[in-house]
């Protein structure tokens, strides 16, 4: 993988400063997703374009969050996004909602793209907690309040948890690698991820 | 042997995909067990999913067009069917659910075929995702209804003169989805056509359009069932018939 140097988020070639579409915060009603998605499955294209506008720059965000490489990142997120397109009968929503799906979908697939790279070496350059650093390009409200929850209820997990969390989820690491990272034990990480998990789940306030 | 709570405790690592194999298909296995397991999973995931939204991006006009144009290229997965079809080979494996796509159930031939055709019906018609035919997308929609239905069932016979055919019904939708395959081909002068047959007569349900090589036929979507119907093929004039004028050379009992 080439180049581990982050770039300033408003300077990021290609992506030009958005207002709101691909920037829909996290807290979408979760019926009006799950809802197009299950016009997606019928094969319907106006409903897959409105999921895009929903969903595509999340899936970009988080990639480009593991990934890096922006070249790499846009491959990634296509992928993502056509299994959107190619699965979307798959999606159940008893088994969460459908921005959780679509972001899981993403971020595995990322962390597989990581993963099978082999200069494991380079990826220590990242700086995983500078992701969701303040930017001053105008977005949408809705979309900052989230960022700001987001932040502020990683603020509200203990050191050791929000850094266990921000490098598995942002970084990528597995849950050895964090040990490694952090020079704690094995089953310490394991709990600090747990932990920070439920208490940002809660603070957040998201349906289990 | 790995301790129970040791497994429990992988559940945020889990949710953050941090867990590498093999921890990550023993977790699964657990899983597969544990429904408090994949409460607390589920949960932390619509937790990790804020934590996405946090870094999101504006990708390029560019970006967009790629990502809509390969949907309008791409095949998309038949849903799988709630109940097991009743001569569909059982499903191979501890059963899944989760956030994977499946690739289906292990299916007997004759149904893998008639999704597939309706895959691939469904796959050119987003192809021009400008369809010109509104009419195609109707029957796409019809197919992929019948096909989705919880109480679909799949019945399968051979065909007298060559070929089998298969029939996907739903009572709830009253429907059924027809397909033949290696049916005998015929003169110009003569074609295949699908009749309901039931208690008080026959009525005719559509001529069978055999594609290309006569590989495939249908799938053709039949509607407004009645109790007691059965589907019956016969061999008919080219333009089709009010009436069967020969002996069907497959009939199928829509029985239940």
């Amino acid at each position: 993988m080439t180049g581990g140097q982050r770039r300033p988020r408003s300077g990021r070639g290609g992506f030009s400063p958005g207002t709101d579409a691909g920037q829909g915060g996290s807290r979408q009603r979760p019926d009006e997703l799950g809802a197009l998605l299950v016009q997606v499955a019928l094969g319907d294209p106006d409903a897959y374009a409105a999921v895009y506008e929903r969903t595509a720059g999340q899936v970009l965000g988080i990639v480009l969050s593991v990934v890096r490489d922006p070249a790499q990142s846009e491959e990634v997120a296509q992928e993502v996004l056509l299994d959107v397109w190619r699965s979307a009968s798959r999606f159940d929503p008893e088994l969460g909602s459908a921005a959780a799906w679509v972001m899981t979908l993403a971020h595995r697939r990322a962390v597989d793209r990581v993963r099978s790279e082999q200069k494991a070496a380079e990826r220590e350059q990242r700086v995983a907690s500078a992701v969701i650093a303040y930017d001053e390009v105008t977005e949408a409200v809705e979309a900052r309040l989230d960022r700001e929850r987001v932040r502020r209820c990683l603020g509200s997990l203990t050191e050791l948890q929000r850094e266990s969390v921000t490098l598995a989820y942002y970084g990528g690491y597995t849950y050895r690698q964090v040990a490694e990272l952090l020079g704690v034990a094995v089953g310490t990480v394991k709990t600090r991820m747990r932990d920070g998990l439920i208490r940002l789940r809660d603070c957040l306030g998201v349906d289990a | 042997m790995r301790r129970r709570s040791d497994l429990h405790a992988l559940a945020g690592a889990y949710a953050m995909d941090a867990v590498p194999e093999p921890d990550r298909a023993a977790f699964e296995r657990h899983l597969a067990s544990c429904e408090p397991c994949r409460q607390e999973v589920r949960g932390l995931r619509e937790a990790t999913a804020a934590l996405a939204a946090a870094t999101a991006v504006q990708p390029s006009a560019a970006f967009r067009q790629t990502a809509l144009r390969a949907a309008g290229q791409t095949r998309q997965f038949p849903p799988a069917t709630a109940a097991p079809p009743r001569r569909a080979l059982r499903r191979q494996g501890r059963g899944r659910r989760g956030w994977r796509p499946r690739l289906g159930v292990a299916l007997a031939g004759a149904v893998a075929c008639v999704l597939a055709v309706a895959a691939v019906v469904a796959g050119i018609s987003a192809y021009g995702m400008h369809s010109r035919l509104d009419q195609d997308q109707g029957h796409d929609h019809a197919v992929a209804m019948v096909l989705g239905a919880p109480d679909a069932r799949m019945m399968s016979a051979p065909v007298a003169t060559g070929g089998s055919a298969t029939v996907v019904m739903s009572h709830r939708e009253r429907a059924l989805v027809f397909t033949a395959a290696d049916l005998r081909g015929l003169p110009p002068s003569e074609s295949y056509e699908l009749w309901l047959m039931g208690p008080a007569g026959n009525r005719p349900a559509g001529m069978i359009n055999v594609s290309g090589g006569g590989k495939m036929a249908g799938p053709m979507v039949v509607s407004g069932l009645s109790a007691g119907d059965s589907v019956g093929l016969t061999v008919e004039p080219a333009g089709g018939s009010p009436r069967p004028t020969t002996p069907p050379v497959v009939v199928i009992p829509l029985t239940g």
